[in-house]
């Protein structure tokens, strides 16, 4: 008996430090994506307010922030200004798009969580998460950057706020609006 | 040049904690004592030594030193003196450095404390002590100095985490710190005991009162954290279930397991080497927690800087650690018998038994829904985020049934209690709970939390209530006095026992406080033009306009708020949407009116063109979370700072007692109990000893 319980604490013991181990290699924020460089793959859904059908295509030619979230999520709440403040800042840029992809969520929870919360784009609904698996999400909160040739450029696992704002907005919105224009060439 | 002071002090107490580690196994080996003075030696310049490596790290914060990679990172010019200071452990560097202070001081307190007590147990402490104090500073001088210059230097530094810039952020980490790194000395007193053999109850007694200090800063230390969250994130709660909070959590709940646990071992010597597994236990999640917050291996909502190198150098650390723990544990607890078995499982033994359960249960819950994420992850299944309904929904019966048990087990005797003992005690207080919770049934509560809560806080505060006054009444008579003096005869008679009752009652008042202000929280969020009203509960918001503010190091969008209860002028509330101009983070400033305890919390998360994004939120009694923790610290104090006093027999006990033997059901912890079969436990079990010697 005393002897089942030694060996239970060693097994936890070492367990818990392979765990532990394994999760060293594995950061949680910067999950490499195989999609990064590589054209985003399309999808079209229902706005979470409006139900109207939103398609990638209708923005092409155009720099498309996409954020993946949910109600149920903490870490969006924490990031969900700083989202607002990009399409604030961005939003007035005619070659600028701002979504919102709303991910295995409750409609009546989406909304009143955008009405808490502040809303100054557009969010299509991801009930099934085909979406979410088209874009390799691993979870909530995740945002994607494309640019106008509909390329991937960037991917961020976690909420935007700190220094990953900063570098979201400086570093890869503002430099991929100045870009030229794939018409002009 | 003070900074390289610093860095060299740094490194000389690295090599110092090598010979604090080395010379006690020497004087084991060659018994002679010389060489454990020397380790006491080499402790005590340690806090010195270290001391001196904080200052030197304050100097370049008060004097702009960004040549100083970790002040240029965490510093700015702009930044107000006090959150210079306190921007040492604004980062990992110098909260690293903070903890190795805490741990020399504490340290070096407890080697001058117990040196002419402890003489047996001092070359072991000594040098658990030093291990523990060596690992870290290893981290520090190696991996993470705080010490680093940067060159070429930059003009001005990148300022501190706007979050971070509040006045609690000067007193949370400590505190926090000063409980992982105080519950490291029993800890290194129960090693101590492990490796000498001296496996007796000495141990659990020396360390009593560091195990009350360091739970009481842990606690404050958790607390005064969800506070700063409250104010400061701004989302009108105080406790989100992050990992980071999780981390100080679980030991918080081992750690207080083993508070009570070791009163069993105390009085009866049973649970002896439950009690190691639980210090250990405590210290190991103190250290585990230590290690996730640092290597980034959970993603929180507290941003810190992942290094697989450091993290595994922790991990590695903490195999140690562990291993060590753990394992002498195995190897001796063989010697190790209750000599004494439980006879009923209507007894106090038992209220502790399932004391300890929930505890451990509740810790489990936390540790599991924690490292969910992780081990999903490392099993290669989806990520996934495991939010508050999970610890809600598990956690919440195993709270009700801790608190039920605050109103038993200090009442209920030791190996059994009576059915006639049973009845005296917990009837009234039984049906005062039940019928509290059908007449607030009746007033419109219909939350089953809220109801079965208060029916369990309504039953243990009688029960609190009912015996205090007994035993006031009965000293009063003895002394024939008012019930106040008898009351105070009382208290001070068993100042251990009320002084853990008076935490108890903290414990009650802060549980009332989350009831209300989880359950009654009231929300409103509305878009709101300058004349606009926003009305919630009796309470009128009107919208006066926005205006530009400038502080030292950030600007302001302010809105204007004037608040009316019907028609009458209370108060103007002013929350902010602040930018830090130097790192452009924006952030949201709530802005806090106190109605009876409760708040009224407004934030505006968003201000545009079309009107500003105002929340509004009524939290019902939340101060009394607060309130209910000051309690607890001063019932902690007042068991720290008790008067000693002398043991008494259990005839003179017995014989000498004023008679209200049976007034309560056994004491909380500092009675003494007659040896089993002993025909006077009856009488002898709960008597405060009278002061005055009549026979």
């Amino acid at each position: 008996m005393i002897r089942a319980w030694h060996i239970a604490l060693l097994l936890g013991v070492v367990g818990l430090l392979t765990l532990f181990y394994k999760g060293l290699w594995g950061d949680p924020r910067a999950i490499p994506t195989v999609l990064v460089g590589t054209p985003a793959p399309t999808f079209s859904g229902p706005e979470v307010n409006t139900g109207e059908i939103i398609s990638l295509n209708h923005f092409s030619g155009k720099v498309v922030v996409m954020n993946f979230w949910a109600s149920w999520c903490f870490e969006c709440q924490q990031e969900h200004e700083n989202l607002l403040a990009i399409n604030r800042r961005f939003g007035s840029d005619p070659n600028f798009v701002m979504l919102g992809i709303n991910y295995q969520d409750r409609e009546e929870d989406a909304r009143n969580y955008l009405k808490v919360y502040g809303n100054n784009f557009n969010h299509v609904r991801d009930l099934k998460g085909t979406i979410s698996i088209d874009f390799g999400v691993y979870g909530v909160p995740e945002t994607f950057v494309l640019d106008q040739q509909g390329i991937i450029r960037y991917k961020q696992v976690g909420p935007i706020i700190g220094p990953v704002y900063t570098h979201l907005t400086e570093k890869v919105i503002q430099p991929l609006l100045q870009g030229p224009l794939p018409q002009a060439l | 040049m003070f900074i390289e002071i610093g860095h060299f002090a740094v490194i000389t107490a690295l090599v110092l904690s090598v010979v604090g580690m080395v010379s006690p196994v020497l004087g084991l080996k060659t018994r002679n004592p010389v060489w454990v003075r020397i380790a006491r030696q080499a402790i005590t310049i340690n806090f010195f030594l270290l001391s001196i490596g904080i200052a030197s790290l304050i100097y370049s914060y008060l004097t702009h030193d960004y040549s100083v990679q970790y002040v240029a990172a965490t510093s700015n010019s702009k930044l107000p003196i006090f959150y210079k200071v306190a921007g040492v452990w604004g980062g990992h560097e110098g909260s690293l450095l903070l903890w190795v202070w805490i741990l020399s001081t504490f340290c070096t307190i407890a080697a001058w404390l117990h040196w002419k007590t402890q003489p047996a147990i001092m070359p072991y402490l000594l040098a658990v002590e030093s291990l523990i104090m060596f690992g870290f500073l290893t981290l520090i001088v190696f991996l993470s100095s705080p010490f680093e210059r940067l060159f070429p230097a930059p003009l001005d530094g990148k300022d501190l985490n706007p979050l971070l810039q509040d006045p609690a952020m000067v007193v949370h980490p400590p505190m926090l710190y000063m409980g992982y790194v105080g519950f490291s000395i029993p800890f290194a007193f129960a090693m101590a005991a492990l490796f000498s053999g001296r496996l007796g109850e000495e141990w659990v007694k020396v360390t009593q009162r560091w195990t009350l200090f360091a739970w009481m800063c842990l606690t404050t230390g958790v607390l005064m954290g969800g506070y700063w969250a409250y104010y400061e994130l701004g989302w009108g709660g105080y406790w989100g279930w992050d990992p980071v909070e999780n981390a100080s959590f679980m030991p918080w709940l081992v750690g207080t397991a083993f508070l009570h646990s070791v009163m069993v071992q105390e009085k009866r010597r049973m649970f002896k080497v439950w009690n190691l597994f639980l210090i250990i236990l405590t210290f190991s999640l103190s250290l585990i927690g230590t290690f996730l917050v640092r290597s980034g291996v959970l993603s929180s909502v507290h941003t810190f800087a992942t290094d697989p190198g450091r993290g595994l150098y922790i991990l590695v650390f903490l195999a140690i650690m562990l291993t060590l723990g753990f394992g002498s544990l195995i190897l001796r607890s063989g010697k190790l018998k209750s000599q004494i078995e439980m006879d009923s499982i209507i007894s106090k033994e038992s209220a502790f038994l399932f004391n300890n359960l929930f505890f451990l249960i509740a810790a489990i819950t936390v540790f599991l829904g924690t490292l969910y994420p992780l081990l999903v992850e490392t099993l290669q299944f989806q990520k996934v985020t495991v939010g508050p309904p999970y610890y809600n929904s598990v956690f919440m019966p195993v709270a009700l049934g801790l608190i039920l048990l605050m109103g038993i087990g200090p009442y209920i005797p030791w190996r059994q209690a009576s059915p006639e003992n049973l009845r005296r005690t917990f009837l009234i207080p039984a049906i005062i709970g039940i019928g509290s919770a059908v007449s607030l049934a009746f007033m419109g509560i219909r939350s089953l939390y809220a109801l079965a809560g208060m029916a369990v806080v309504f039953f243990v505060l009688s029960v609190i209530l009912l015996d205090i006054a007994k035993i006031s009444s009965l000293w009063a008579r003895r002394d024939q006095s008012n019930y106040l003096v008898g009351f105070y005869r009382a208290f001070t008679m068993n100042q251990r026992r009320y002084a853990g009752i008076i935490t108890h009652l903290g414990v009650l008042v802060l549980v009332v406080g989350i009831i209300a202000s989880t359950i009654y929280q009231t929300e409103r969020v509305v878009l709101m033009q300058p004349g606009d009203d926003l009305q919630i509960k009796a309470y009128t918001l009107k919208f006066m306009g926005a205006q530009e503010v400038q502080g030292p190091n950030w600007v302001a969008q302010e809105g204007v708020f004037n608040v009316y209860q019907g028609s009458r002028f209370i108060t103007q509330m002013r929350p902010q949407k602040r930018i830090y101009t130097v790192s452009q983070t924006p952030t949201t400033e709530s802005a806090i009116y106190t109605i009876n305890m409760g708040h009224l919390f407004l934030t505006m998360p968003e201000i545009s063109p079309e009107g500003a994004r105002v929340r509004a939120l009524i939290n019902p009694l939340i101060l009394w979370v607060w309130y209910g923790g000051g309690i607890m610290g001063l019932g902690v104090v007042l068991n720290i700072f008790r008067l000693r006093r002398k043991e008494v027999t259990v005839s003179s006990t017995a014989t000498l007692s004023p008679g209200p033997a049976s007034a309560s059901g056994g004491g909380l912890a500092d009675e003494t109990v007659a040896p089993h079969g002993s025909p006077h436990r009856d009488v002898a079990l709960n008597l405060p000893p009278p002061r005055r010697k009549e026979a």
